[in-house]
């Protein structure tokens, strides 16, 4: 790990070439709930060019499930999560931005988070990392962005819980934000979506070898624990919507051979699946399995389920007061997860107050994740390009 | 969705006249509603033209796209709905061009305009032009022409009505006309001669009392 605040000396990873991450180091960040966290390290990675005038930075903010590498593809060849929209030319253009992702507090790429060491043990906090908010971790992106010497940005982007980061870093520090994307999020995470996390979590609760919370278990002779995949399978039917599961999946089988007398209980292991979906969710809850923290997802979810602009300021229009940022507010027609009567409220609330707001309701098929599939680029970078240029 | 919306048929060119009555009317410097934006040609225009501050509302997504790729400030909302969100009085100006015969419920949302905006602009094609009440009598079937070019099983124009019409309805719903443009042949006039007979277009600026 290097610190390094002084970007002019940075060789700066553009689409093409490797990405790089890069870290910060901090020596505490206070917290919401009193504690003092350090020290704390951030990662990041930055694509394009910063402008003389630094007045070009577009942050993005990623999901849940998300980390810094937003775009361009690592020395081992992994693409970034948002690579559709990032890049020379696209959505947000690096030729023209200079783009920062960081990976958010709490998580597992290389920020701060439950698998970091806790200095007083020396060894990793697992679930007694402290518990914390969305606010907590824009705090810790807006540090970064002081350590990086840049006072105003261009814009702060972000879909799902990068959405609830957008609001904050939009009603909290209106000063520096020119304006704010704000895309399939909520203001305050609903009953529904609160449901869906208790159960995620539940799932990582009940698994007999996580459940100890003793993250130093021996994996190679011990079968790891499936708390988290099954978590993952949850998450991922809610991302989806019932009909693009019936395009993408339909009914299919996985064997010719499968019919409806010879199916298996689970004998053979839990097995890959004999439905195509059931293979689907099962290849994404092992993949996650291999690249994410249970104590992550838990603490992560945790900050997602608690937050609520509504009740934290009394009512969003109280919330929003603060607003100066141009917004744009985006919603997916099949997202049941973060519906757009929930981006409607945010836009509600910013219309009383007579801000500067946009709102658009995309006629989507994927469900809550449709601003991460590459078959939806196409228009979100025509909104994305002329609300960027607009600001 | 969007596979078989009727798209509105008079091209800009052909309604040029109809924006350019509305810009006319619009003082400079002050805020615009656009309800049923379309592409944002009026509000990019009064952008350029007045220095006005606009919104737009449409609901149709490529239409909602095209506005934000001009820089137009836009939301997509089904005015059927209403207006719900948009304060009172928060505009100078609300207009609804070419849409209040395409509304489920006109009433409602010209009350809800003249909530939101000062005033309101609403232009319309005139049914009662004699030309169009000549066709309907004559073959005795709903006619299909410049202004109501769609066949009666598949239009937006669900509503046919006509200057009387929006000047009775005005004075029902407790408002009143403060200026009349009629429109023939792309040629607005403030004076006509007949113009429910004669206007194919009316542009009615409207305030509540």
């Amino acid at each position: 790990m290097q610190a390094s605040s002084d970007l002019n000396n940075q060789n700066i990873s553009s689409y093409g070439s490797p990405t790089r991450t890069f870290y910060e180091s901090f020596e505490q960040v206070d917290l919401e709930s009193g504690v003092r966290l350090g020290p704390l390290t951030v990662a990041y990675e930055t694509y394009g060019q910063l402008s003389p005038g630094k007045d070009n930075v577009v942050l993005i903010l990623h999901a849940l499930s998300g980390d810094a590498h937003a775009a361009g593809m690592t020395e081992n060849g992994r693409v970034g999560w948002w690579d559709g929209m990032i890049g020379p030319g696209k959505g947000v253009d690096t030729n023209k931005y200079f783009v920062i992702c960081s990976n958010c507090l709490g998580g597992c790429k290389g920020t701060t988070g439950p698998p970091s060491p806790n200095p007083l043990t020396g060894k990793p906090y697992g679930r007694s990392f402290p518990r914390i908010t969305i606010r907590d971790m824009v705090n810790v992106q807006a540090m970064l962005i002081e350590r990086l010497g840049i006072s105003k940005l261009h814009s702060v982007v972000g879909g799902s819980m990068g959405g609830m980061q957008a609001l904050d870093w939009a009603t909290r520090f209106p000063g520096k934000v020119k304006s704010a994307v704000v895309i399939a999020a909520t203001a305050r995470l609903s009953p529904q979506g609160i449901a869906f996390n208790w159960v995620g979590r539940n799932a990582i609760y009940s698994d007999p070898i996580s459940a100890c919370g003793t993250p130093e278990v021996d994996s190679d002779s011990v079968r790891m624990g499936r708390g988290l995949a099954v978590a993952r399978m949850i998450g991922h039917i809610t991302y989806l919507s019932e009909e693009i599961m019936e395009r993408k999946f339909g009914r299919k089988l996985t064997l010719k051979d499968m019919d409806g007398i010879r199916y298996s209980l689970g004998e053979n292991e839990i097995g890959s699946g004999e439905f195509e979906v059931e293979s689907y969710l099962e290849h994404q809850g092992a993949k996650f399995m291999e690249r994410f923290d249970e104590d992550s997802y838990i603490i992560i979810t945790k900050a997602i389920d608690y937050f609520d602009l509504e009740s934290q300021y009394g009512d969003l229009t109280r919330a929003f007061s603060t607003v100066e940022s141009k917004m744009l507010v985006l919603s997916f027609t099949s997202d049941w997860l973060y519906p757009t009567s929930m981006s409607l409220a945010i836009v509600r609330a910013l219309q009383t107050l007579k801000k500067n707001v946009s709102f658009v309701e995309l006629d989507m098929p994927f469900g809550h994740d449709s601003f991460l599939i590459p078959a939806a680029m196409p228009k979100l970078t025509r909104i994305m390009r002329g609300f960027l240029n607009g600001v | 969705m969007s596979d078989n919306v009727i798209e509105i048929r008079t091209p800009f060119h052909e309604f040029e006249a109809g924006f350019n009555v509305i810009i006319e009317l619009i003082t400079p410097g002050t805020r615009v509603l656009d309800l049923g934006c379309g592409t944002g040609t009026l509000l990019s225009r009064l952008r350029d033209e007045k220095d006005v501050e606009g919104c737009g509302v449409e609901l149709d997504q490529e239409k909602v796209i095209r506005c934000i790729e001009r820089g137009i400030r836009v939301m997509t909302l089904d005015l059927d709905q209403g207006l719900e969100g948009f304060p009172d009085l928060s505009y100078e100006y609300v207009v609804l061009s070419r849409t209040l015969q395409q509304l489920m419920n006109p009433e409602a949302l010209v009350k809800e305009m003249l909530r939101v905006g000062s005033k309101s602009i609403i232009t319309f094609p005139n049914f009662g032009n004699w030309k169009v009440m000549f066709e309907y009598v004559w073959s005795g079937k709903t006619p299909v022409s410049g202004t109501h070019p769609h066949p009666w099983y598949n239009t937006p124009d669900i509503h046919r009505l006509t200057i009387n019409d929006f000047r009775s309805f005005v004075k029902q719903i407790g408002a009143r006309i403060e200026k009349e443009i009629f429109i023939l042949h792309n040629q607005p006039r403030t004076q006509m001669f007949w113009p429910n007979r004669r206007a194919e277009w009316g542009c009615c600026l409207i305030s509540a009392y």
